[in-house]
Protein backbone atom coordinates (compact mmCIF):
# COMPACT_ATOMS: atom_id res chain seq x y z
CA UNK A 1 0.00 0.00 0.00
CA UNK A 2 1.65 3.05 -1.39
CA UNK A 3 0.57 6.41 1.24
CA UNK A 4 -0.13 9.09 -0.99
CA UNK A 5 -3.44 9.53 1.52
CA UNK A 6 -3.23 8.74 5.33
CA UNK A 7 -3.81 5.31 5.59
CA UNK A 8 -5.23 3.76 8.70
CA UNK A 9 -3.44 0.52 8.49
CA UNK A 10 0.53 0.81 7.54
CA UNK A 11 2.38 -2.48 7.12
CA UNK A 12 6.02 -1.75 6.00
CA UNK A 13 8.17 -3.37 8.35
CA UNK A 14 7.89 -5.56 11.57
CA UNK A 15 7.36 -3.38 14.42
CA UNK A 16 5.74 -0.38 13.00
CA UNK A 17 2.57 0.79 14.01
CA UNK A 18 -1.12 -0.85 13.15
CA UNK A 19 -4.68 -0.49 14.20
CA UNK A 20 -5.38 -3.40 16.71
CA UNK A 21 -8.70 -5.00 14.81
CA UNK A 22 -11.02 -4.01 12.45
CA UNK A 23 -10.52 -0.11 12.76
CA UNK A 24 -14.50 -0.56 12.49
CA UNK A 25 -14.50 -2.05 15.65
CA UNK A 26 -13.28 0.97 17.13
CA UNK A 27 -15.84 3.01 16.02
CA UNK A 28 -18.30 1.06 17.39
CA UNK A 29 -15.72 1.75 20.69
CA UNK A 30 -16.13 5.27 20.23
CA UNK A 31 -20.14 5.45 19.83
CA UNK A 32 -21.04 3.16 22.49
CA UNK A 33 -18.48 5.20 24.82
CA UNK A 34 -20.70 8.21 24.28
CA UNK A 35 -23.90 6.53 24.86
CA UNK A 36 -22.22 5.09 27.69
CA UNK A 37 -21.17 8.79 29.29
CA UNK A 38 -24.65 9.80 28.42
CA UNK A 39 -26.15 7.41 30.76
CA UNK A 40 -23.61 8.07 33.34
CA UNK A 41 -24.19 11.68 33.19
CA UNK A 42 -27.96 11.16 33.67
CA UNK A 43 -27.41 8.94 36.67
CA UNK A 44 -24.96 11.90 38.28
CA UNK A 45 -27.00 14.35 37.13
CA UNK A 46 -30.16 12.84 39.51
CA UNK A 47 -27.47 11.78 41.92
CA UNK A 48 -26.95 15.83 42.74
CA UNK A 49 -30.40 16.30 42.67
CA UNK A 50 -31.52 13.23 45.85
CA UNK A 51 -27.56 13.12 47.44
CA UNK A 52 -29.21 11.68 50.81
CA UNK A 53 -31.34 8.93 49.10
CA UNK A 54 -28.76 7.96 46.82
CA UNK A 55 -26.14 7.71 49.76
CA UNK A 56 -28.44 5.75 51.37
CA UNK A 57 -29.05 3.40 48.71
CA UNK A 58 -25.54 3.21 47.69
CA UNK A 59 -25.04 2.29 51.57
CA UNK A 60 -26.32 -0.93 50.43
CA UNK A 61 -24.21 -1.84 48.41
CA UNK A 62 -20.73 -3.68 49.63
CA UNK A 63 -17.69 -2.28 47.73
CA UNK A 64 -15.24 -5.12 48.45
CA UNK A 65 -17.90 -7.21 45.90
CA UNK A 66 -17.38 -4.15 43.52
CA UNK A 67 -13.81 -4.14 43.78
CA UNK A 68 -13.87 -8.06 43.45
CA UNK A 69 -16.11 -7.91 40.24
CA UNK A 70 -12.96 -5.27 38.81
CA UNK A 71 -10.31 -7.33 39.60
CA UNK A 72 -11.91 -10.50 37.93
CA UNK A 73 -12.64 -8.35 34.90
CA UNK A 74 -9.18 -6.83 34.57
CA UNK A 75 -7.60 -10.17 35.41
CA UNK A 76 -10.09 -11.48 32.16
CA UNK A 77 -8.72 -8.14 30.02
CA UNK A 78 -5.16 -9.33 30.93
CA UNK A 79 -5.57 -12.87 29.56
CA UNK A 80 -7.16 -11.23 26.43
CA UNK A 81 -4.26 -9.36 25.69
CA UNK A 82 -1.94 -12.34 25.96
CA UNK A 83 -4.43 -14.53 23.65
CA UNK A 84 -3.62 -11.74 20.87
CA UNK A 85 -0.16 -12.12 21.95
CA UNK A 86 -0.20 -15.53 21.64
CA UNK A 87 -1.85 -15.50 18.43
CA UNK A 88 0.18 -12.96 16.50
CA UNK A 89 3.09 -15.21 17.52
CA UNK A 90 0.98 -18.29 16.20
CA UNK A 91 1.02 -19.89 19.85
CA UNK A 92 -2.33 -21.05 18.96
CA UNK A 93 -2.70 -23.69 22.09
CA UNK A 94 -1.57 -21.05 24.75
CA UNK A 95 -3.99 -18.70 23.08
CA UNK A 96 -6.63 -21.20 23.03
CA UNK A 97 -6.02 -21.59 26.54
CA UNK A 98 -5.99 -17.51 27.29
CA UNK A 99 -9.49 -17.54 25.42
CA UNK A 100 -10.79 -19.94 27.77
CA UNK A 101 -9.57 -18.50 30.85
CA UNK A 102 -11.12 -14.72 29.72
CA UNK A 103 -14.56 -16.42 28.81
CA UNK A 104 -13.75 -18.23 32.57
CA UNK A 105 -13.54 -14.97 34.23
CA UNK A 106 -16.28 -13.29 32.89
CA UNK A 107 -18.57 -16.55 33.90
CA UNK A 108 -17.46 -15.63 37.30
CA UNK A 109 -17.86 -11.61 36.82
CA UNK A 110 -21.47 -12.81 35.65
CA UNK A 111 -22.09 -15.29 38.53
CA UNK A 112 -20.57 -12.59 41.29
CA UNK A 113 -23.10 -10.29 39.77
CA UNK A 114 -26.41 -12.23 40.16
CA UNK A 115 -25.63 -13.24 43.89
CA UNK A 116 -25.38 -9.94 44.44
CA UNK A 117 -28.53 -9.11 42.94
CA UNK A 118 -29.67 -11.91 44.58
CA UNK A 119 -28.56 -10.80 48.29
CA UNK A 120 -29.86 -6.55 47.52
CA UNK A 121 -33.60 -8.64 46.33
CA UNK A 122 -33.76 -10.37 49.55
CA UNK A 123 -32.93 -7.44 51.38
CA UNK A 124 -35.78 -5.51 49.42
CA UNK A 125 -33.86 -3.37 47.07
CA UNK A 126 -35.39 -4.09 43.51
CA UNK A 127 -35.40 -2.17 40.10
CA UNK A 128 -38.73 0.03 41.17
CA UNK A 129 -37.84 0.27 44.82
CA UNK A 130 -35.24 3.46 44.50
CA UNK A 131 -34.31 5.60 42.27
CA UNK A 132 -30.63 4.61 43.03
CA UNK A 133 -31.03 0.92 42.70
CA UNK A 134 -32.95 1.80 39.41
CA UNK A 135 -30.05 3.06 38.03
CA UNK A 136 -27.95 0.24 39.80
CA UNK A 137 -29.95 -2.32 38.65
CA UNK A 138 -30.15 -0.45 34.85
CA UNK A 139 -26.23 0.22 34.65
CA UNK A 140 -25.09 -3.32 36.00
CA UNK A 141 -28.01 -4.79 33.55
CA UNK A 142 -27.20 -3.29 30.69
CA UNK A 143 -23.79 -4.12 30.87
CA UNK A 144 -24.24 -8.01 31.59
CA UNK A 145 -25.90 -7.66 27.93
CA UNK A 146 -22.59 -6.79 26.77
CA UNK A 147 -21.10 -9.07 28.94
CA UNK A 148 -23.60 -11.72 27.31
CA UNK A 149 -22.31 -10.43 23.62
CA UNK A 150 -18.85 -10.70 24.86
CA UNK A 151 -19.38 -14.45 25.23
CA UNK A 152 -20.68 -14.89 21.05
CA UNK A 153 -17.91 -12.13 20.91
CA UNK A 154 -15.53 -15.13 22.55
CA UNK A 155 -16.95 -18.05 20.60
CA UNK A 156 -15.94 -16.09 16.89
CA UNK A 157 -11.92 -15.34 18.18
CA UNK A 158 -11.85 -18.67 18.69
CA UNK A 159 -13.35 -20.07 15.85
CA UNK A 160 -11.31 -18.06 13.46
CA UNK A 161 -8.44 -17.82 16.12
CA UNK A 162 -5.90 -19.37 13.53
CA UNK A 163 -7.29 -18.16 10.55
CA UNK A 164 -7.19 -14.13 11.13
CA UNK A 165 -5.56 -12.36 13.67
CA UNK A 166 -7.32 -9.46 12.55
CA UNK A 167 -10.64 -10.92 13.85
CA UNK A 168 -9.14 -12.15 17.09
CA UNK A 169 -7.69 -8.15 17.31
CA UNK A 170 -11.03 -7.01 16.79
CA UNK A 171 -12.80 -9.58 19.32
CA UNK A 172 -10.11 -8.60 21.92
CA UNK A 173 -10.91 -5.06 21.22
CA UNK A 174 -14.38 -5.85 22.36
CA UNK A 175 -13.86 -7.86 25.23
CA UNK A 176 -12.15 -4.61 26.46
CA UNK A 177 -14.87 -2.33 26.09
CA UNK A 178 -16.80 -4.62 28.04
CA UNK A 179 -14.06 -4.44 31.33
CA UNK A 180 -13.26 -0.41 30.90
CA UNK A 181 -17.19 0.32 30.76
CA UNK A 182 -17.14 -1.87 34.30
CA UNK A 183 -14.04 -0.10 35.25
CA UNK A 184 -16.26 3.45 35.07
CA UNK A 185 -19.35 1.95 36.39
CA UNK A 186 -17.90 0.77 39.63
CA UNK A 187 -16.67 3.54 40.37
CA UNK A 188 -19.75 5.36 39.57
CA UNK A 189 -22.20 2.71 41.66
CA UNK A 190 -19.67 1.89 44.11
CA UNK A 191 -17.25 5.23 45.26
CA UNK A 192 -18.76 8.51 43.78
CA UNK A 193 -20.05 10.44 46.92
CA UNK B 1 10.78 -10.40 23.60
CA UNK B 2 8.34 -11.98 24.33
CA UNK B 3 8.85 -12.62 28.04
CA UNK B 4 9.60 -8.78 28.04
CA UNK B 5 6.18 -8.35 26.28
CA UNK B 6 4.26 -10.50 28.61
CA UNK B 7 6.10 -9.01 31.76
CA UNK B 8 4.73 -5.71 30.56
CA UNK B 9 1.19 -6.55 30.91
CA UNK B 10 1.30 -8.48 34.50
CA UNK B 11 2.87 -5.11 35.54
CA UNK B 12 -0.05 -3.11 33.96
CA UNK B 13 -2.16 -5.97 35.49
CA UNK B 14 -0.68 -5.08 38.70
CA UNK B 15 -1.12 -1.13 38.30
CA UNK B 16 -4.48 -1.71 37.65
CA UNK B 17 -5.73 -4.04 40.66
CA UNK B 18 -3.46 -1.68 42.99
CA UNK B 19 -5.63 1.30 41.75
CA UNK B 20 -8.65 -1.17 42.26
CA UNK B 21 -7.73 -2.05 45.66
CA UNK B 22 -7.29 1.48 46.14
CA UNK B 23 -10.37 2.31 45.68
CA UNK B 24 -11.49 0.39 49.22
CA UNK B 25 -9.51 3.32 51.02
CA UNK B 26 -11.19 6.02 49.41
CA UNK B 27 -14.38 4.35 50.40
CA UNK B 28 -13.47 3.86 53.51
CA UNK B 29 -12.35 7.54 53.59
CA UNK B 30 -15.66 8.76 51.98
CA UNK B 31 -17.38 7.15 55.04
CA UNK B 32 -17.77 10.43 57.94
CA UNK B 33 -17.52 8.28 61.13
CA UNK B 34 -18.96 6.00 59.05
CA UNK B 35 -21.96 7.60 57.54
CA UNK B 36 -21.79 8.38 54.29
CA UNK B 37 -21.51 12.08 53.31
CA UNK B 38 -21.59 13.40 49.58
CA UNK B 39 -18.24 14.52 48.94
CA UNK B 40 -16.74 16.30 45.80
CA UNK B 41 -13.49 15.16 46.48
CA UNK B 42 -14.33 11.43 46.38
CA UNK B 43 -16.20 11.90 43.39
CA UNK B 44 -14.16 13.67 41.94
CA UNK B 45 -10.92 10.98 42.41
CA UNK B 46 -13.38 8.20 41.95
CA UNK B 47 -14.16 8.92 38.31
CA UNK B 48 -10.60 10.64 37.76
CA UNK B 49 -9.36 7.08 38.29
CA UNK B 50 -11.06 5.65 36.72
CA UNK B 51 -10.41 7.12 33.53
CA UNK B 52 -6.77 6.52 34.73
CA UNK B 53 -7.31 2.92 34.71
CA UNK B 54 -9.52 3.09 31.11
CA UNK B 55 -6.89 4.84 29.42
CA UNK B 56 -4.20 2.29 30.47
CA UNK B 57 -6.94 -0.95 29.55
CA UNK B 58 -6.60 1.34 26.72
CA UNK B 59 -3.16 2.11 25.36
CA UNK B 60 -1.49 -1.22 26.89
CA UNK B 61 -4.35 -4.00 26.69
CA UNK B 62 -6.14 -2.72 23.72
CA UNK B 63 -2.58 -2.04 21.90
CA UNK B 64 -3.43 1.50 21.28
CA UNK B 65 0.46 2.01 22.43
CA UNK B 66 1.52 0.44 19.43
CA UNK B 67 -1.43 2.24 16.61
CA UNK B 68 -1.40 4.96 14.76
CA UNK B 69 -1.07 8.78 15.55
CA UNK B 70 -5.15 8.65 14.65
CA UNK B 71 -5.80 6.09 17.26
CA UNK B 72 -4.15 7.09 19.97
CA UNK B 73 -5.62 10.56 19.89
CA UNK B 74 -8.82 9.50 19.41
CA UNK B 75 -8.68 7.16 21.78
CA UNK B 76 -6.89 10.41 24.26
CA UNK B 77 -10.23 12.30 23.00
CA UNK B 78 -12.80 9.70 24.55
CA UNK B 79 -10.83 10.07 27.71
CA UNK B 80 -11.35 13.50 28.24
CA UNK B 81 -14.48 13.73 27.27
CA UNK B 82 -16.09 11.20 29.22
CA UNK B 83 -13.92 12.94 32.14
CA UNK B 84 -15.54 16.22 31.37
CA UNK B 85 -18.59 15.37 30.64
CA UNK B 86 -19.30 13.27 34.00
CA UNK B 87 -17.46 16.05 35.74
CA UNK B 88 -19.06 18.99 34.52
CA UNK B 89 -22.29 17.32 34.81
CA UNK B 90 -21.70 16.19 38.54
CA UNK B 91 -20.59 20.08 39.17
CA UNK B 92 -23.07 21.72 37.19
CA UNK B 93 -25.68 19.12 39.34
CA UNK B 94 -24.61 20.15 42.83
CA UNK B 95 -24.46 24.06 42.11
CA UNK B 96 -28.02 23.39 40.55
CA UNK B 97 -29.36 21.66 44.07
CA UNK C 1 -17.27 6.79 -9.70
CA UNK C 2 -20.08 9.30 -9.57
CA UNK C 3 -22.28 8.59 -12.58
CA UNK C 4 -25.74 10.69 -13.74
CA UNK C 5 -27.86 7.87 -11.83
CA UNK C 6 -30.69 8.74 -12.33
CA UNK C 7 -31.08 8.38 -15.89
CA UNK C 8 -29.33 5.06 -15.53
CA UNK C 9 -31.81 2.75 -16.60
CA UNK C 10 -31.06 -0.18 -13.99
CA UNK C 11 -30.96 1.83 -11.27
CA UNK C 12 -33.67 4.51 -11.33
CA UNK C 13 -36.33 2.04 -9.19
CA UNK C 14 -33.38 1.75 -6.70
CA UNK C 15 -33.19 5.69 -6.38
CA UNK C 16 -36.72 5.89 -6.57
CA UNK C 17 -37.03 3.64 -3.94
CA UNK C 18 -34.09 5.84 -2.48
CA UNK C 19 -35.60 9.52 -2.44
CA UNK C 20 -39.25 7.60 -1.13
CA UNK C 21 -36.85 6.24 2.21
CA UNK C 22 -35.82 10.29 2.45
CA UNK C 23 -39.15 11.47 1.88
CA UNK C 24 -41.08 9.38 4.06
CA UNK C 25 -38.80 10.11 7.13
CA UNK C 26 -38.31 13.91 6.41
CA UNK C 27 -42.38 13.06 6.60
CA UNK C 28 -41.93 11.41 10.02
CA UNK C 29 -40.02 14.18 11.74
CA UNK C 30 -42.28 16.88 10.27
CA UNK C 31 -45.53 15.23 11.40
CA UNK C 32 -44.52 13.62 14.68
CA UNK C 33 -42.24 17.11 16.00
CA UNK C 34 -43.84 19.89 14.22
CA UNK C 35 -47.34 18.83 13.68
CA UNK C 36 -48.58 16.07 16.03
CA UNK C 37 -45.98 17.36 19.01
CA UNK C 38 -46.45 13.50 19.70
CA UNK C 39 -42.56 13.60 20.15
CA UNK C 40 -40.78 14.29 22.43
CA UNK C 41 -43.46 12.00 24.41
CA UNK C 42 -46.53 13.73 26.62
CA UNK C 43 -45.70 12.27 30.12
CA UNK C 44 -46.12 8.98 31.20
CA UNK C 45 -47.61 10.64 35.41
CA UNK C 46 -50.45 12.82 33.81
CA UNK C 47 -54.05 12.17 35.58
CA UNK C 48 -56.54 12.09 33.01
CA UNK C 49 -57.42 15.76 33.33
CA UNK C 50 -54.13 16.49 32.12
CA UNK C 51 -54.19 14.05 29.34
CA UNK C 52 -57.57 16.01 28.03
CA UNK C 53 -55.92 19.13 27.79
CA UNK C 54 -53.05 17.48 26.10
CA UNK C 55 -54.77 16.13 23.56
CA UNK C 56 -56.90 20.00 23.47
CA UNK C 57 -53.78 21.43 22.72
CA UNK C 58 -52.98 19.42 19.80
CA UNK C 59 -56.29 18.70 17.98
CA UNK C 60 -55.72 19.83 14.97
CA UNK C 61 -52.15 19.03 14.74
CA UNK C 62 -53.12 15.34 15.71
CA UNK C 63 -55.63 15.13 12.97
CA UNK C 64 -54.14 16.75 10.52
CA UNK C 65 -51.00 15.31 10.60
CA UNK C 66 -51.79 11.69 11.32
CA UNK C 67 -54.32 12.16 8.31
CA UNK C 68 -51.27 12.57 6.18
CA UNK C 69 -49.33 9.40 7.63
CA UNK C 70 -52.75 7.43 7.14
CA UNK C 71 -52.04 9.13 3.11
CA UNK C 72 -48.44 8.61 3.02
CA UNK C 73 -47.44 6.15 5.37
CA UNK C 74 -46.67 3.62 2.81
CA UNK C 75 -44.12 4.84 1.79
CA UNK C 76 -41.99 3.37 4.46
CA UNK C 77 -42.37 -0.07 2.75
CA UNK C 78 -39.83 1.68 0.27
CA UNK C 79 -37.27 1.92 2.77
CA UNK C 80 -38.08 -1.43 3.97
CA UNK C 81 -37.78 -2.91 0.41
CA UNK C 82 -34.10 -1.01 -0.29
CA UNK C 83 -32.90 -2.68 2.93
CA UNK C 84 -34.02 -5.72 2.27
CA UNK C 85 -32.89 -5.59 -1.61
CA UNK C 86 -29.24 -4.70 -0.04
CA UNK C 87 -29.39 -7.96 2.07
CA UNK C 88 -30.10 -9.83 -0.86
CA UNK C 89 -27.27 -8.40 -2.28
CA UNK C 90 -24.73 -9.94 0.18
CA UNK C 91 -23.16 -12.86 0.01
CA UNK C 92 -25.50 -14.08 2.91
CA UNK C 93 -28.46 -16.50 2.59
CA UNK C 94 -31.42 -14.77 1.29
CA UNK C 95 -32.86 -15.88 4.72
CA UNK C 96 -32.06 -13.16 6.01
CA UNK C 97 -33.53 -10.29 4.06
CA UNK C 98 -36.69 -11.98 4.22
CA UNK C 99 -36.82 -12.32 7.79
CA UNK C 100 -35.72 -8.57 8.21
CA UNK C 101 -38.69 -7.84 6.09
CA UNK C 102 -41.15 -9.57 7.92
CA UNK C 103 -40.18 -8.50 11.13
CA UNK C 104 -40.17 -4.55 10.32
CA UNK C 105 -42.77 -5.25 8.49
CA UNK C 106 -45.04 -6.62 11.04
CA UNK C 107 -43.33 -4.08 13.36
CA UNK C 108 -44.49 -1.55 11.46
CA UNK C 109 -48.12 -1.96 13.12
CA UNK C 110 -47.45 -1.57 16.44
CA UNK C 111 -44.38 0.69 16.79
CA UNK C 112 -45.65 3.41 14.29
CA UNK C 113 -49.40 2.77 13.25
CA UNK C 114 -50.79 2.18 16.68
CA UNK C 115 -49.94 5.69 17.96
CA UNK C 116 -51.38 7.14 14.82
CA UNK C 117 -54.54 5.61 15.09
CA UNK C 118 -54.86 5.98 18.87
CA UNK C 119 -53.96 10.07 18.94
CA UNK C 120 -56.64 10.21 16.14
CA UNK C 121 -59.05 8.53 17.87
CA UNK C 122 -58.48 10.86 20.79
CA UNK C 123 -58.14 13.69 19.28
CA UNK C 124 -61.45 12.96 17.04
CA UNK C 125 -64.15 13.31 20.02
CA UNK C 126 -63.06 15.67 22.98
CA UNK C 127 -65.65 15.25 24.45
CA UNK C 128 -65.23 11.42 25.40
CA UNK C 129 -64.11 10.75 29.36
CA UNK C 130 -60.74 11.75 30.73
CA UNK C 131 -60.68 7.85 31.56
CA UNK C 132 -60.98 7.16 28.00
CA UNK C 133 -58.41 9.45 26.57
CA UNK C 134 -55.77 8.49 29.22
CA UNK C 135 -56.29 4.94 27.59
CA UNK C 136 -55.45 5.75 24.42
CA UNK C 137 -52.77 8.01 25.46
CA UNK C 138 -51.31 5.29 27.00
CA UNK C 139 -51.85 2.89 24.42
CA UNK C 140 -50.78 5.05 22.05
CA UNK C 141 -46.96 5.88 23.84
CA UNK C 142 -46.65 2.32 25.42
CA UNK C 143 -46.89 0.79 21.54
CA UNK C 144 -44.91 3.31 20.13
CA UNK C 145 -41.72 3.02 22.90
CA UNK C 146 -42.51 -0.50 24.25
CA UNK C 147 -42.86 -2.52 20.90
CA UNK C 148 -39.45 -2.33 20.18
CA UNK C 149 -38.40 -5.65 20.73
CA UNK C 150 -38.96 -6.36 17.37
CA UNK C 151 -36.96 -3.71 15.48
CA UNK C 152 -34.27 -5.31 18.00
CA UNK C 153 -34.07 -8.24 16.55
CA UNK C 154 -34.63 -6.82 13.10
CA UNK C 155 -31.56 -4.65 13.63
CA UNK C 156 -29.26 -7.97 14.91
CA UNK C 157 -30.50 -10.01 12.09
CA UNK C 158 -29.13 -6.88 9.77
CA UNK C 159 -26.13 -6.63 12.20
CA UNK C 160 -25.05 -10.27 11.18
CA UNK C 161 -25.91 -10.25 7.52
CA UNK C 162 -23.41 -7.39 7.41
CA UNK C 163 -21.00 -8.89 9.30
CA UNK C 164 -20.79 -12.19 7.39
CA UNK C 165 -21.07 -10.85 4.31
CA UNK C 166 -18.22 -10.87 1.70
CA UNK C 167 -19.76 -8.74 -0.76
CA UNK C 168 -18.64 -5.75 0.99
CA UNK C 169 -22.17 -4.06 0.59
CA UNK C 170 -21.96 -2.02 4.06
CA UNK C 171 -19.06 -1.51 5.87
CA UNK C 172 -18.31 -3.12 9.42
CA UNK C 173 -18.34 -0.55 11.33
CA UNK C 174 -22.56 0.13 9.88
CA UNK C 175 -23.05 -3.85 11.19
CA UNK C 176 -20.94 -2.46 14.41
CA UNK C 177 -23.67 0.28 15.01
CA UNK C 178 -26.69 -1.75 14.32
CA UNK C 179 -25.49 -3.56 17.58
CA UNK C 180 -25.34 -0.17 19.26
CA UNK C 181 -28.81 0.87 17.95
CA UNK C 182 -29.90 -2.84 18.88
CA UNK C 183 -28.96 -2.09 22.53
CA UNK C 184 -30.41 0.89 22.69
CA UNK C 185 -33.87 -0.36 21.65
CA UNK C 186 -33.17 -2.69 24.94
CA UNK C 187 -33.25 0.11 27.19
CA UNK C 188 -36.70 0.82 26.36
CA UNK C 189 -38.14 -2.01 27.69
CA UNK C 190 -38.29 -0.28 31.45
CA UNK C 191 -40.55 2.07 30.13
CA UNK C 192 -43.33 -0.26 30.70
CA UNK C 193 -42.72 -0.08 34.06
CA UNK C 194 -41.50 3.70 35.31
CA UNK C 195 -44.07 6.64 35.36
CA UNK C 196 -41.43 8.86 35.71
CA UNK C 197 -37.97 9.30 35.48
CA UNK C 198 -35.06 8.34 33.20
CA UNK C 199 -36.63 4.74 32.22
CA UNK C 200 -40.08 6.01 31.46
CA UNK C 201 -41.11 6.51 27.86
CA UNK C 202 -40.51 10.34 27.92
CA UNK C 203 -37.03 9.64 29.67
CA UNK C 204 -33.39 10.99 29.54
CA UNK C 205 -32.44 7.64 28.61
CA UNK C 206 -35.43 5.77 27.27
CA UNK C 207 -36.27 8.15 24.59
CA UNK C 208 -33.70 11.53 24.70
CA UNK C 209 -30.28 9.12 24.18
CA UNK C 210 -32.57 6.84 22.29
CA UNK C 211 -34.00 9.14 19.28
CA UNK C 212 -29.66 10.40 19.03
CA UNK C 213 -29.00 6.97 18.33
CA UNK C 214 -31.84 6.22 16.37
CA UNK C 215 -31.56 9.66 14.28
CA UNK C 216 -27.98 9.02 14.03
CA UNK C 217 -28.27 5.55 12.93
CA UNK C 218 -31.00 6.68 10.52
CA UNK C 219 -28.64 9.11 8.84
CA UNK C 220 -25.90 6.51 8.70
CA UNK C 221 -27.81 3.95 6.91
CA UNK C 222 -29.75 6.58 4.52
CA UNK C 223 -26.21 7.62 3.35
CA UNK C 224 -25.09 3.97 3.34
CA UNK C 225 -28.11 2.94 0.75
CA UNK C 226 -27.43 5.89 -1.30
CA UNK C 227 -23.54 4.52 -1.53
CA UNK C 228 -24.77 0.95 -2.30
CA UNK C 229 -26.91 2.16 -5.18
CA UNK C 230 -24.21 3.93 -6.86
CA UNK C 231 -21.84 0.88 -6.56
CA UNK C 232 -24.18 -1.66 -7.27
CA UNK C 233 -23.37 -3.45 -10.51
CA UNK C 234 -26.02 -5.70 -10.32
CA UNK C 235 -23.78 -8.65 -9.88
CA UNK C 236 -23.19 -11.31 -7.13
CA UNK C 237 -19.52 -10.85 -6.01
CA UNK C 238 -18.23 -8.27 -3.84
CA UNK C 239 -19.58 -4.47 -5.50
CA UNK C 240 -16.71 -2.18 -6.47
CA UNK C 241 -14.88 -0.53 -3.27
CA UNK C 242 -16.14 2.47 -1.58
CA UNK C 243 -15.32 5.74 -2.62
CA UNK C 244 -14.24 7.19 0.73
CA UNK C 245 -10.29 7.13 0.56
CA UNK C 246 -10.26 5.91 4.28
CA UNK C 247 -12.04 2.71 3.41
CA UNK C 248 -9.90 2.11 0.05
CA UNK C 249 -7.06 1.61 2.12
CA UNK C 250 -8.86 -1.09 4.03
CA UNK C 251 -10.58 -3.19 1.84
CA UNK C 252 -7.15 -4.29 0.08
CA UNK C 253 -6.77 -5.83 3.49
CA UNK C 254 -10.14 -7.55 3.20
CA UNK C 255 -10.26 -8.82 0.34
CA UNK C 256 -7.11 -11.29 1.03
CA UNK C 257 -8.70 -12.91 3.95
Amino acid sequence: MTTTQEPLVVVKEQGTKHVPGQPDMWVFVFFESLVFTAYFCVYLYSRTQHERAFLHGQSQLLAWLGVLDTVVLLTSSWSMARCVQHARAGRYAPARRDAFLTAGLGFVFLVLKIVEWARLIHLGHTFTSSEFFQYYFFLTAIHCVHLLIGFVVLGVLVWKLSDSQEIVETCATYWHTVDFFWVLIFALLYVVR
Amino acid sequence: METRVNMRLFVVWLILVAITVAYLGIDRAANDHGVATASTAVTVAAICLALIKVRIIMREFMEVRGAPQALCRLTDFCVVLMGVAMLGVYLAGRAVA
Amino acid sequence: MMRPAILDDPKRELWLAWYATVGFYSLYTVVFFIITRTQPPGKPWYDPSQVVGWFAGRHDGLLIGFALIFVLGGLSATSLALITYSIRRMSVSRAFAYSYLILYAVAAVPGFLFICIAMTVGAMRPERSPALLQWLYDLGFLSFSGTMGVFLIGSLIWMTAILLDKNRVFPKWFGYLNLCNALTEVVVAPSWIFHEGALAWNGAIAWWINVVVFGLYTGAFIYLLRSMILREDFGTGPLPGLDSKVWRTIVPAEATV
